[in-house]
């Protein structure tokens, strides 16, 4: 399930635009919580359909997303993707739940997931990232 | 769940794309009218958003491995430090997470219940100032989903 490619292959790749509320942030802290509530996106059935272009089946979405923890930190400069950032590894858990025609999708509780890997930091890119 | 069979599925994407190519290049021998017929149906029948215009933003360039897509993947393709953002002229911040759990799918129409796992969804967000298509900067909130 994604919001799709828009246009398709080379547009905004599963990206859309949310409210304001839907993140609070404190990158500095590790913390962060992200969420949104019964927005509309697709359901493509594989990754390859997604890849393809392929038209999904019209689906809503509801997540929360909390970022904590503070390991690693990194500060990041890449001259050639004309991007830089300073981020903070750390730790994630997401509850969500999903309706797709027929079915729904109720995740276990936030607490029982977990994340291979949680970043969170403040990036520059494009016209922003400095050029000296 | 994304992540995992990313590289399989964005090779495959670029096998089509080469394909396509192939039949690009056939078709111009006058040969394969069908072959033209099928593949503008197929365009014409995907759905499409209107394109990007005002304040709509532009996509980051994208890693090299995964083109034509415009996006980064960290550490399943791109080294971990790739960058997490979908859009460029972007200055904020930025969550990135490869999530993992279980999930408890129900028919509603025959009440089969099945438990599946889900496994690193890749969620992220952005916040902050960006110039999108216009020029013209603005405060906006993108999440990846």
């Amino acid at each position: 399930m994604n919001p799709g490619i828009n246009p398709y292959p080379d547009g905004l790749f599963w990206t859309m635009r949310l409210p304001d509320d839907s993140v609070q942030v404190n990158p500095g802290a590790g913390r962060a919580i992200y969420s949104a509530s019964e927005i509309e996106i697709e359901d493509y059935g594989s990754l390859n359909n997604a890849f393809n272009g392929l038209p999904g089946v019209p689906a809503t979405v509801s997540f929360e997303v909390h970022w904590s923890g503070v390991g690693e930190r990194l500060n990041v400069k890449d001259p050639v993707a004309r991007f830089g950032g300073e981020f903070v590894r750390g730790s994630a858990q997401m509850a969500w739940s999903a309706v797709v025609g027929d079915y729904t999708f109720q995740s276990d509780p936030l607490e029982t997931s977990s994340s291979d890997f949680a970043s969170l930091g403040t990036e520059r890119n494009g016209v922003f990232f400095p050029r000296s | 769940m994304k992540n995992v069979r990313l590289r399989r599925a964005v090779h495959e994407r670029r096998a089509r794309f080469a394909s396509r190519l192939s039949r690009r290049r056939f078709l111009q021998t006058g040969a394969g009218a069908l072959a033209a017929g099928a593949v503008l149906g197929r365009q014409l029948l995907r759905p499409t958003t209107a394109y990007a215009a005002g304040s709509d933003p532009i996509p980051v360039p994208g890693s090299p491995i995964l083109a034509p897509f415009h996006i980064w993947a960290p550490i399943f393709v791109d080294s971990i430090d790739a960058e997490p953002a979908t859009i460029t002229n972007f200055n904020g911040v930025v969550g990135i997470a490869y999530l993992s759990g279980n999930v408890t799918r129900t028919n509603r129409r025959t009440g089969e219940v099945l438990v599946k796992p889900f496994v690193d969804a890749d969620m992220r967000f952005m916040q902050g100032v960006y110039r999108g298509v216009d020029g013209k900067p603005r405060q906006g909130t993108f999440g990846f989903v």
